[in-house]
């Protein structure tokens, strides 16, 4: 009997209901993730901030709590507003700045204002206006956004909270060809929820929250309206008993429903939406195994206004009646989860297990899309032992998906695509000597594409390798050396002939030695090197040549701080690599190779950065580039190419006053670049991040 | 002497998980290509070469001929602001492996493609150093649907980030501007946003 009441509690919708929900809006609580048995993550948030505020001035705390509030969390009960008078304060926090990049000048406004009350109780406005004007295109977008919040802490025996929002937006953009589009839209939004957690009755530990909301919204783009007023109601309930020590079993229910009104274009109709999500999991923490068995089922019904669709889900209306363009949709998802994770450990050895099913139906009445169903499995195995100086990780994970589909007035299904994917990894470290640490790894792959019934010619497998090992030594935090040697073969099969001409087989090579050497406080020399090749087999003799590409790369850098004020970086990148093709193999195997490419790039770079006063630093780098290609052939070719950047600016991070005091943030920097490459608009720009904040 | 035992017990373990992945990865036999059957890729020694190849992979539907050439270690896609708008959220942290997602799902889905990749008279900078912004490249794509013959075109202005990565040159930002008209209509087209957050999960 309590089994079967718990059977009816509350789950949320989790991923499968929201994937197939057009608005976030209408997925709920995820379930939950961890092993409370009690408590689902919408709600287990809630109280749970993580923010010490007991360090902080009075502004910061009333600035962490508005952030708090803005994000939906409820802070821990703070002692210092448990008691005294109703009202207990407000604060408002002006702030104003201006943003500048090679793309785009921003200029914004903030004023956050919060009040405080007794009991935790907690009122926070925000309002943010922004400008922006792009460099490079003809677009404008000015924004208006508010949000308020008003929690009434523990003044209640409920948590509520009421949230308002009211978005307004406008984005005028002339594209190249002079087409003006106004895209706008103005949105109001007001909610109230309330959340109980953790409460006992009998032997169950519940939690329950409901919510309800309106919005209204007019918008408008490519001359085309999409307005809408709905309401929103939605619930959830959840309830766990602790059938022995360490075993707990849990229920949740959540159910969801939306009404209103809804226009696109020239045609208006009744929205609606409703879903309803069941939920059961058997949660266990016992000696060596911690885990937990999770099913999850949802529906979820919608009907809206939608623009005609093709088979593929994309717009189409193209050459379509005005009247056939907008058409009533009824959408509805049908979808189921089983989840099972098992973590086993005992003395050095670990066995992680995951298991998961998902499945999804999605069916439309009038897109083109039909009918889609989906499948997705996962097995993950991983094997952990460590002891001493060893330890060892092998892991298995296998994937089996597929999505089937049938057309919008087609009799049978078009058959199922399937992606299937295993690998396996097996990772191998031990401490050698004393700071010296080895690590071997090993890995191997394989993705599979299959269309049932041939439905289409994209069957493919790519089989993945590589091997690995790296040695690293330190030396009492002077000097650092690790050298990596790296192996991979890739190979790319498609399976049908009309795709499998350039199927081919990749195999590539990496060394890489480096070290690290402070070599006085104030001095620090970094080296590395790295040589990688590449050869590419292809597998079909006269569809494409072999070629072979190699590239070796050294890379210093010096980091001078003569003093505590001034920093000084030096970069040197050197590169010198070719490209071959393969233009003969001899009985014995060996290959031949010409050359098409040699080339060298030569990269030098310069950073400083020197603090003239406590809060202002000056800084600047700049880099220069010389790239030599000589393209070999028939007729062969050489190329010398520059380009080089350089920007100069100042940071500035001042207070000025003592009680409620005007902090100012200052980042200006100077770019000029030159370059094949580089435009009008990329040579010369001014970067930026400014802003001024006050507090009262 | 004990823990000895049970290294080698794993380590046993391992190499015999290696022995045994023969059989488990093997990948399976191609079929020889058909005649006249030929994707021309262009080698990757320069940024324009590696443009040229989504253009190659897509008239071909041919998925890796789109992976070999986004990069392999660090992947970005910044949408223009109509497509962010259409698909919230989506596109949040897209990688490498959410661009995998979709050209295989785009091309899964049974579509044929004409595509051109930059507008006539752009002409790509010589090659310099190891990273090359490209900016104001404007692409056109026209995607037929198989099954329903329908017709959607995307056209759009994007800047993109190409990165010197081992040996070879790779997209290593794209990020879409805004979405161009339409030259024959004068209509205003999606960007390939619009794909990517149709296609990408």
């Amino acid at each position: 009997m309590l089994l079967l009441l718990l059977l009816v509690l509350a789950p949320t919708v989790g991923g499968a209901m929201s994937a197939g929900a057009q608005e976030s809006e209408t997925s709920g609580a995820e379930a939950p993730a961890d092993t409370s048995a009690a408590g689902s993550d919408t709600t287990a948030v809630s109280g749970v901030s993580g923010l010490d505020l007991s360090n902080m001035s009075p502004l910061e705390r009333i600035q962490a709590l508005a952030e708090l509030s803005e994000q939906g969390i409820q802070q821990q009960p703070d002692s210092t507003r448990e008691a005294g008078p109703f009202f207990q304060g407000v604060q408002n926090v002006p702030k104003v700045g201006a943003l500048a990049n090679v793309r785009q000048y921003t200029y914004y406004g903030e004023l956050i204002t919060t009040l405080t009350f007794r009991k935790n109780s907690l009122f926070t406005n925000k309002f943010n206006w922004s400008w922006e004007e792009y460099r490079k295109q003809d677009k404008t977008v000015e924004k208006r956004d508010n949000k308020f919040t008003y929690g009434l802490g523990d003044n209640l025996p409920v948590k509520v909270n009421l949230d308002g929002s009211w978005n307004w937006s406008e984005d005028n953009t002339v594209n190249t060809a002079g087409y003006a589009n106004l895209s706008k839209r103005d949105q109001k939004r007001v909610g109230m929820s309330a959340n109980k957690l953790k409460f006992k009755t009998g032997f169950l530990t519940n939690s329950a929250k409901v919510s309800a909301g309106f919005m209204d919204q007019a918008s408008v783009n490519q001359n085309q309206r999409n307005d809408l007023q709905e309401g929103k109601m939605d619930a959830g309930f959840q309830s766990g008993l602790d059938i022995t020590k360490g075993i707990s079993i849990a229920g949740r229910i959540y159910g969801t429903a939306t009404a209103g009104d809804r226009a696109l274009g020239a045609t208006t109709s009744p929205s609606s939406a409703n879903g309803d999500s069941l939920g059961f999991g058997v949660y266990y923490n016992k000696d060596f195994v911690l885990g937990r068995v999770v099913v999850t089922r949802s529906n979820f019904e919608k009907k809206y206004l939608d623009f005609k669709k093709n088979s593929n889900g994309l717009i189409d209306t193209v050459g379509v009646d005005e009247d056939q363009k907008v058409v009533t949709e009824l959408e509805t998802v049908d979808a189921i989860s089983y989840e099972m994770i098992n973590n086993f450990s005992f003395g050095a050895f670990g066995f992680d297990t995951k298991l998961t099913r998902l499945t999804d139906d999605l069916d439309y009445s009038q897109s083109g899309v039909g009918l889609r169903q989906k499948e997705h499995d996962v097995m993950d195995l991983t094997l952990t032992y460590a002891s001493g100086r060893d330890s060892i990780a092998i892991g298995y994970d296998y994937l089996l998906k597929w999505d089937d589909q049938r057309y919008k007035a087609a009799t049978e299904n078009r058959g199922r695509q399937y992606n299937k994917a295993r690998d396996y990894e097996f990772n191998y470290f031990r401490d050698l000597f004393r700071r010296t640490r080895l690590n071997l790894r090993y890995h191997e792959g394989l993705s599979q594409d299959i269309a049932e019934n041939q439905h289409n010619e994209n069957d493919k497998d790519r089989h993945q390798s590589d091997f690995s090992a790296s040695l690293e030594r330190t030396w009492a935090q002077k000097f650092r050396a690790d050298m990596v040697f790296a192996y991979q073969q890739v190979q790319d099969f498609n399976i049908r002939e009309s795709r499998s001409s350039n199927n081919n087989v990749k195999d590539s090579y990496e060394v890489s030695p480096g070290y690290d050497w402070t070599i006085s406080p104030w001095l620090n020399l970094d080296q590395s090197y790295r040589v990688y090749i590449q050869y590419t087999n292809y597998s079909f003799s006269g569809s494409r040549k072999d070629d072979y590409s190699k590239r070796g790369n050294l890379a210093t850098r010096v980091v001078v701080d003569p003093t505590s004020r001034l920093k000084i970086t030096l970069r040197h990148d050197y590169n010198k690599r070719f490209a071959a093709t393969k233009t003969a193999t001899e009985a014995s195997g060996s290959s031949f190779y010409s050359r098409d490419l040699n080339q060298s790039i030569n990269r030098i770079e310069m950073d400083l950065r020197f603090i003239a006063a406590p809060g202002v630093t000056l800084e600047a780098s700049t880099y220069r580039t010389r790239d030599d290609r000589e393209t070999l052939g028939t007729s062969s070719k050489t190329t010398r190419t520059y380009s080089g950047e350089l920007w100069v600016g100042a940071k500035v991070l001042r207070k000025l006053g003592n009680t409620n005091p005007l902090e100012l943030s200052a980042m200006v920097r100077k770019y000029n670049a030159f370059g094949p490459s580089v435009t009008e608009t990329s040579s010369d720009y001014w970067e930026a991040d400014v802003w001024l904040k006050w507090g009262f | 002497m004990i823990a000895g035992g049970k290294l080698s017990f794993a380590m046993l373990l391992g190499v015999g998980a290696v022995l045994l992945s023969g059989c488990l990865f093997s990948p399976r036999e191609p079929e020889p290509p058909g005649a006249g059957v030929q994707i021309d890729y262009l080698p990757q020694s320069k940024p324009a070469n590696v443009w040229a190849n989504l253009e190659k992979s897509l008239e071909a539907i041919h998925s890796p001929g789109w992976e070999d050439n986004i990069s392999l270690d660090e992947f970005r896609y910044v949408p223009d602001d109509e497509a962010a708008n259409q698909f919230p959220g989506i596109f949040d942290g897209w990688d490498r492996s959410r661009e995998v997602t979709f050209i295989n799902n785009f091309y899964n889905s049974g579509v044929s493609i004409t595509a051109r990749m930059v507008q006539a008279g752009f002409v790509f900078p010589p090659p310099v150093g190891n990273e090359m912004t490209i900016e104001d490249i404007i692409y056109d794509v026209l995607v037929i649907n198989d099954s329903d013959a329908s017709e959607v075109r995307y056209r759009g202005k994007c800047d993109v980030i190409f990165r010197l990565e081992a040996n070879k040159w790779y997209i290593y930002e794209w990020r879409d501007l805004q979405g161009e008209s339409d030259p024959d209509t004068g209509q205003l087209l999606n960007t390939m946003g619009v794909l990517r957050g149709t296609f990408g999960s």
